[in-house]
């Protein structure tokens, strides 16, 4: 079987670097492209399995390919048709670039070609193959459930800490995690940071034997705060506007002239390399682990807190009900195309204003910040957001 | 592959100018230069014979190029005519194929590509590669030189059954159980083969009624709860194929030829009796309860009739119990397995040796037609052509009628 995850070395010497295209310009491409699929399949009613298999799916094609090769609308559009069939929720492809056309300007449609649909049954061939028909493709989501069944306390909290982190989960999608980690342990990344943005602490849990020290060791071994924190970060990265630095938009477009009307002004969401947070460079290397292997983890660098605005996800408002059975509603921070070519930096607007008013959500600063980012705590870390043994 | 054209819009530059991007002529030559790592091309094997047609394309043995001796079987996925791209009963049964990893379950090697060129649109071909098994059993049962002993039958029906098990465990549903699906290596080692049709199955839960197609596994081996219109149905469907492919160890061609549903049904009626809510509680339920005709007044004679082909006790009691009318009552592979016929003396005994008297392959595809079964004396449908008609249009019986 081919190994599917990589470690961030890997993730920085992709095709599309190794084609001219910068780190920040791919992770936006993926970001777009992503978020691109989570729409689509939104507006189609597909699930969030189905989704959430096209994104991992894109994620795996572009470790093979560049963006400058195959433009990510199209491979986004191909990815989701494939995972519609793979997880028996099967969408006809004209329906499929129907929407995607409604959801595209003029523009970016117009990298599918003459034959959009001829293009996307060339490139399914293409996609298969990439991936090594590896059609089966595991998700955090069953796992957030049935850790969420085991974990004691109150259940309006409980429910609130898993909608929060169910969203986390949709939102990771746009981030390589599914790269570099198990789906296992993305779940418990994700739990754990809305557990603490919900104030909801895990004091006990079913099945619970004295070796544990968190809830998570009855699940996956060998897992440190300083995995936890990474993985967190690299979600709520995708919160902090930054201005744009680099990227044009997607390589097979050309400059269009004019702005096209129905474009907002671009909310940039990607950082600078000086304070980037998602610029894996600037993050200690995490060398990826199987279950159970020897962890080497070096501590992760000082950066300042950066919870400032906009705020968390989570703003729209948590439904606590059952977990959602679909993706749901777009984004809070729309990503549109970033500015043309030749306007290099602009202040980042204003952050825009939720969709809706955050429900039970606390403003930022009540967050209490991460641990890990703050200064370099004397001696060994200590372990504060779990009771001691 | 037409690729990356143009924006139409007149005011922008023709994509193909760019220096950014691949313009048609470069993204074709990188599809034809790339060497995908995971997928290899076709030409590694080399075609020796079609052995036969699944439910989704041709299947040949083929030689790999790098050893004389290494023999594959290659499963050619048909894409002509597909709106909707790569056909989802082909990612369905790579899927499942993947899943399963079992000495009585086909093994899927890796899955091999044509190369993409100008000549087939920059669209490849694709392969689905297993292990090379010799025979399938309605090659050996169709031919009279093959002999088995009730040991050796034992054998047979203990590995079915043992695949049918690790399957059913799994929770997929084969649905398409007939003697040229169950392949048998010259070792004699049974395998569980073309998972064209089959599906994952989840456990009903209560108000919750699952909807599969009842147009699954080829007619003489199709149970009464589909030919009677059943969409919830579950692994008692492959334990009927089962029972039918036991008698057939004896009886050496199908038992129940109907050419049609309704003459199946009838068929079945004959030789398990009649259903009725009496002895199957729940059948007025089924949708073609009262839509198909249902013989009145038949009895059981499922062990009687059997009995002259299969002599031993322990093996007609085994199929009066995959016979069941009602699935519930049906046994499943567990249950089977632990029946008497399994562990009482001739025990199961290995195929090895008598499978070495016979040096040719054979496949039901390459065989010669079956004589038509012993069990005709009911029902001759005059003029009506046998053909196990839905799904599997390429049986092989074609010609024989009951």
């Amino acid at each position: 079987m081919p190994y599917w995850y990589y470690d961030k070395k890997d993730l920085q010497s992709t095709p599309s670097f190794r084609d001219g295209i910068s780190n920040e310009t791919e992770n936006r491409y993926r970001k777009e492209g992503a978020r691109f699929i989570i729409d689509t399949g939104s507006k189609m009613d597909l699930g969030y399995n189905t989704v959430a298999t096209g994104v991992v799916y894109f994620h795996r094609f572009y470790m093979f390919h560049s963006f400058k090769t195959f433009p990510r609308y199209i491979t986004a559009c191909c990815c989701l048709f494939l995972a519609g069939k793979v997880e028996e929720t099967p969408k006809k492809c004209k329906d499929i670039i129907k929407v995607a056309k409604s959801l595209l300007t003029e523009h970016k449609f117009a990298t599918f070609g003459d034959d959009p649909k001829e293009e996307v049954m060339t490139l399914e061939r293409i996609l298969l193959q990439t991936i090594k028909f590896d059609l089966q493709v595991e998700h955090p989501y069953g796992y957030l459930l049935k850790y969420a069944k085991c974990l004691k306390g109150d259940k309006g909290k409980l429910q609130k800490m898993v909608q929060m982190a169910w969203t986390f989960v949709n939102d990771s999608l746009c981030t390589t995690l599914c790269l570099q980690w198990e789906p296992e342990v993305i779940a418990v990344a994700l739990m754990f940071l809305a557990g603490k943005l919900s104030k909801f602490e895990v004091m006990d849990w079913n099945g619970r034997v004295p070796r544990h020290n968190a809830w998570w060791d009855m699940f996956v071994e060998d897992i440190t705060m300083e995995l936890l924190e990474d993985i967190c970060h690299q979600v709520l990265d995708l919160y902090s506007p930054q201005p744009q630095s680099s990227g044009s938009d997607s390589p097979p477009l050309q400059t269009p002239n004019k702005q096209p009307k129905n474009e907002k002004k671009p909310l940039c969401v990607t950082p600078p390399t000086s304070v980037s947070p998602v610029a894996v460079t600037t993050k200690p290397v995490v060398t990826p682990i199987k279950n159970g292997s020897e962890v080497k983890i070096e501590p992760p660098k000082m950066e300042p807190l950066r919870y400032s605005y906009p705020p968390y996800p989570g703003l729209y408002p948590p439904v606590y009900t059952a977990p959602p059975p679909t993706i749901p509603p777009p984004p809070r921070l729309p990503i549109t195309s970033g500015p043309p070519p030749g306007l290099v930096y602009t202040e980042p607007p204003p952050a825009p204003a939720a969709r809706f008013p955050p429900v039970n959500v606390p403003p930022p600063n009540y967050f209490p910040p991460l641990p890990g980012r703050g200064p370099p705590p004397p001696g060994p870390p200590p372990r504060p957001y779990y009771p001691p043994p | 592959m037409q690729s990356v054209s143009a924006p139409r819009e007149p005011t922008q530059p023709v994509i193909s100018t760019s220096s950014t991007i691949l313009n048609m002529r470069e993204k074709e030559k990188y599809i034809e230069d790339f060497d995908f790592p995971f997928c290899d091309e076709s030409s590694k094997y080399e075609k020796v014979a079609k052995i036969g047609q699944g439910t989704f394309g041709e299947v040949f043995k083929a030689r790999a190029r790098n050893s004389n001796k290494k023999f594959v079987a290659m499963k050619k996925v048909l894409m002509d005519n597909e709106k909707e791209g790569f056909p989802i009963t082909a990612l369905r049964e790579i899927k499942i194929l993947q899943l399963l990893k079992h000495e009585n379950v086909v093994n899927l090697i890796e899955i091999c590509r044509t190369k993409a060129t100008l000549h087939n649109k920059y669209r490849s071909t694709f392969y689905l590669v297993f292990d090379f098994c010799e025979h399938d059993l309605a090659g050996l049962l169709s031919n009279v030189n093959v002999k088995f002993s009730l040991g050796e039958i034992k054998k047979v029906m203990q590995q079915l059954l043992n695949g049918l098990y690790y399957i059913h465990s799994n929770k997929i549903l084969h649905r398409d159980m007939k003697a040229a699906n169950v392949l048998i290596t010259k070792n004699g080692i049974l395998k569980l083969a073309d998972f064209g049709l089959a599906r994952a199955f989840s456990v009903a839960k209560s108000g919750q009624v699952n909807k599969y197609t009842n147009r699954v596994v080829t007619l003489w081996y199709r149970p009464p709860e589909l030919l009677l219109g059943d969409r919830n149905y579950g692994p008692p469907v492959d334990m009927w194929g089962a029972g039918c492919i036991m008698a057939e160890m004896w009886t050496r061609s199908p038992i129940m030829q109907g050419p049609t549903e309704q003459q199946q049904l009838i068929l079945i009626s004959q030789l398990c009796g009649s259903c009725t809510p009496d002895v199957w509680p729940g059948v007025e339920n089924l949708d073609l309860y009262n839509k198909m005709e249902l013989p009145k007044g038949q009895k059981r004679k499922v062990k009687e009739r059997l009995k002259p082909y299969v002599k031993d006790p322990y093996g007609c009691d085994l199929l009066d119990k995959l016979l069941q009318l009602d699935p519930a009552k049906r046994y499943d592979a567990d249950t089977a397995l632990n029946h008497d016929f399994f562990w009482t003396d001739p025990m199961p005994c290995d195929l090895a040796n008598m499978l070495a008297q016979h040096t040719q392959s054979m496949f039901e595809y390459l065989a010669p037609p079956r004589r038509p079964g012993h069990l005709r004396h009911h029902h001759h449908v005059a003029g009506a052509q046998a053909k196990p008609s839905q799904p599997v249009q390429d049986s092989g019986y074609q010609d024989r009628v009951f």
